[in-house]
């Protein structure tokens, strides 16, 4: 058997040899422009932020010696913990609002197919409109809104309403959660079309099942949608974390990151160091930070994500 | 059949710029004939034929024609900046450092140092006559200079900061800070904002405000360009005028908001509202209160030299722009040269009202010897411009942080303006 096996196997392993000898050459002239693209257009500029990061270049000199003073400068700046800290409140809040509201909304819209409801599509839709605004038009929406003249949006409803005007901007405790609503707004729309096709994936059977077994709505909800949900949601929780912390065009139209540094998050923080104080070593090591939280958040996130045969 | 249809719609599509380039006329983008074997790029901002103002855009159209119909043999290609005026000069300053830059474009007359320090651009001196040198006013004349006397842009506009107030509810103008908050608050009294300036994260906020400072003798950087305003006497000075402003927000002779403003736009939006009567604005702004303002309302705003501490503690921030070369090419900086002297020095300025930099266009052009602009000529003469020091940028930016906390009080004056003093030395360090 043992023998047989063998004999048969040989011509079969043979071929196999051939056919990945014959085909060697064919590959590289497709794989070469990709690697190509993704050196030149992705990696290069990793490496160059790598380099200026132990340098002490600025856009006007650079004297081209290495060293670590910038790195160790740049962590032990006083503002920086604040930076973090605002950082992490814009995007921790943005995060949980986004992915709730987006997959209540996507229960919501999922319920109303089901029941053949009117306004399913415009509900969708009207919920995409904001995401493809772009953030500075978003943040200049927003401003008009949280505008704190007399003549300002949210204000002049609540006046009409007999209620008290609100320092939407100008309070420093409020205006991060200004800020938040401006980018939930804008963001959700992401996660309820995510939220959507994840629900359109579940298995009927399952609500039947459940079903026959008595469950309730809420019981189908935590024990059937959201197990089922797992995947979709730490994927989306992945994506919007890096969207949440790399925005800064928003912030930028409807704040400024003040007043003081109070909405200055950590990509703002960046931006305004290259671009205003010209420092290209500091705004590298900046750069750098960004992306090891974001790829310590993204492996975190990714512990959690059910394994192939779960 | 609707492969085809498609395809010549295609090669239609992409035929429509090439037949607009194609015109012997300014089409937004590029000016001359397309065969024309000299080609210089202009990168400009809002002061030529993109203008949002119809008539404006009509009038730079006319120069910019009249300019490549005087020069055969050349095409004029146009840039446009966007509105973050910071990010694009940095953006250009990090081109001019790799050799991407256009040819010539507008540089802001404030990081004007920093081009000149970096070593991009080219000197005007062989193309502007002494006698035209010479006219210029002496802190625009020092902006341009380079270290070895040459110059290296031509600054041709300028402007000045004013105290704006609806007659009708302030007859009289404030001359120092305590008329100012009285005013201020007797217009509050009126169903008024109070005095609107600003104070967000924004490049006016420092510079509307600068002239507080500048008034008392303080100075923001030293010869070598260090800072120095958080030292000795300018540090008192810097605090007595932060405290000035957080006095007016505290008292409720200005509004909290000011804290979130960072545009000039809003203060014509509150005088066309009606809901404020003073304001701290820029020279421009009176040309625009004519287009957002019935006349009879016009007739109530006028405006005067900034308030100080005393009456003769006064001073305003002066910015305007210049036009610089980046090009090695000789023949590309003297059409560049030959650009902001057919164009701008004095053309533009008559079209935009753009205060001249020149003392001799005052009486040259007939709209500048109008009683509101000879009104902004004298206060021209307290004028002072922003430090031709690389750290001015971020030595701003640290101004702006501060005065955000400062005006919402998340913060004591002192600490705040030590905070701003010692990141802005940081920064020089670094620089």
């Amino acid at each position: 058997m043992t023998v047989r096996n063998a004999t048969f196997e040989r011509p079969m392993a043979a071929g196999l040899a051939r056919s990945s000898r014959h085909d060697a050459p064919r590959v590289a002239p497709w794989v070469l422009p990709l690697i190509l693209v993704l050196g030149l257009f992705y990696l290069y500029p990793v490496f160059d932020v790598m380099r200026l990061a132990f340098m002490r270049a600025t856009l006007l000199a650079n004297d081209g010696t290495y060293t670590l003073s910038t790195l160790i400068d740049t962590l032990s700046r006083p503002e920086l913990a604040q930076i973090l800290w605002v950082t992490f409140v814009f995007t921790a809040s943005s995060v949980v609002a986004q992915q709730v509201l987006g997959l209540v909304i996507a229960l919501v819209v999922v319920r109303g197919e089901g029941r053949g409801l009117f306004g399913t599509t415009i509900v969708r839709t009207t919920a995409l409109v904001a995401w493809v605004v772009p953030g500075i038009a978003g943040g200049i929406i927003w401003k008009m809104l949280f505008n704190e003249a007399p003549f300002g949006g949210l204000n002049s409803i609540l006046r009409l309403l007999g209620a008290a005007p609100v320092q939407w901007l100008s309070d420093p405790d409020l205006v991060m959660w200004s800020v938040v609503l401006s980018n939930v707004w804008r963001g959700t729309a992401f996660s309820m079309v995510v939220m959507y096709a994840a629900l359109k994936a579940i298995d009927p059977v399952l609500y039947e099942a459940a079903s026959v077994d008595g469950a309730n709505a809420r019981q189908r909800l935590l024990h059937v949608t959201l197990p089922q949900l797992r995947a979709a949601i730490l994927v989306n929780m992945i994506l919007i974390t890096i969207q949440t912390l790399n925005t800064f065009d928003a912030i930028i139209s409807l704040t400024g990151g003040g007043p003081g540094r109070a909405t200055e998050v950590l990509s703002l923080y960046t931006f305004n160091i290259v671009f205003r104080n010209y420092d290209l070593s500091v705004g590298a090591v900046l750069s750098i930070l960004m992306l090891a939280i974001s790829l310590g958040l993204a492996l975190v996130y990714a512990v959690f994500l059910p394994k192939g045969d779960e | 059949m609707n492969t085809r249809i498609l395809t010549l719609l295609s090669a239609a599509a992409m035929a429509l710029p090439v037949s607009a380039f194609g015109q012997d006329t300014i089409t937004g983008d590029t000016g001359g004939p397309p065969d024309a074997p000299n080609k210089l790029v202009f990168r400009m901002t809002s002061d030529g034929p993109r203008n949002n103002d119809p008539v404006l855009a009509e009038g730079y159209s006319k120069l910019f024609n009249a300019f490549v119909a005087n020069h055969a043999g050349w095409q004029v290609e146009l840039q446009m900046m966007s509105g973050d005026i910071s990010q694009e000069q940095a953006r250009m300053l990090e081109q001019a450092k790799s050799g991407n830059a256009p040819d010539c474009a507008a540089v802001d007359s404030f990081v004007l140092p920093l081009f000149k320090k970096s070593g991009v651009l080219q000197s005007f001196s062989p193309y502007f006559k002494k006698e035209e040198i010479d006219q210029l006013f002496p802190f625009i004349r020092d902006g341009v200079t380079g270290a070895d006397g040459q110059i290296y842009a031509w600054w041709w506009s300028t402007d000045l900061r004013v105290l704006y107030r609806n007659t009708e509810i302030i007859p009289d103008a404030p001359e120092t800070w305590d008329e100012t908050k009285k005013a201020a608050l007797a217009s509050v009294e009126k169903g008024m904002e109070g005095i609107l300036f600003n104070g967000g994260r924004y490049e006016g906020t420092t510079f509307d405000w600068l002239a507080n400072f500048w008034g008392q003798g303080g100075k923001l950087v030293d010869d070598a360009g260090k800072p120095i305003f958080g030292e000795g006497e300018n540090r008192e000075k810097f605090i007595k005028a932060v405290n000035y402003y957080r006095d007016l927000v505290e008292s409720g002779a200005a509004p909290k908001r000011v804290a979130t403003i960072g545009n000039y736009d809003d203060f014509n939006a509150a005088a066309a509202a009606g809901t404020s009567a003073l304001f701290v604005g820029g020279n421009w702004q009176y040309n625009q209160l004519k287009t957002v303002l019935e006349p009879e309302e016009l007739a109530k705003w006028t405006f005067s030299r900034l308030p100080g501490p005393t009456k003769d503690e006064r001073s305003t921030g002066t910015g305007g722009w210049t036009v610089a070369a980046f090009s090695k090419d000789p023949a590309k900086v003297e059409m560049c040269a030959n650009l902001a002297r057919e164009i701008y020095m004095g053309p533009a300025n008559e079209l935009q009202e753009q205060l001249p930099t020149r003392a001799d266009f005052y009486s040259t052009y007939k709209i500048f010897s109008s009683d509101t602009n000879k009104a902004f000529g004298e206060a021209l003469k307290v004028g002072q411009a922003r430090p031709g020091a690389p750290v001015y940028p971020e030595i701003s930016n640290q101004i702006q942080i501060m005065m955000g906390k400062v005006l919402t009080g998340a913060e004591a004056t002192d600490a705040a303006v030590d905070e701003a003093f010692k990141a802005s030395t940081a920064a020089f360090g670094r620089l």
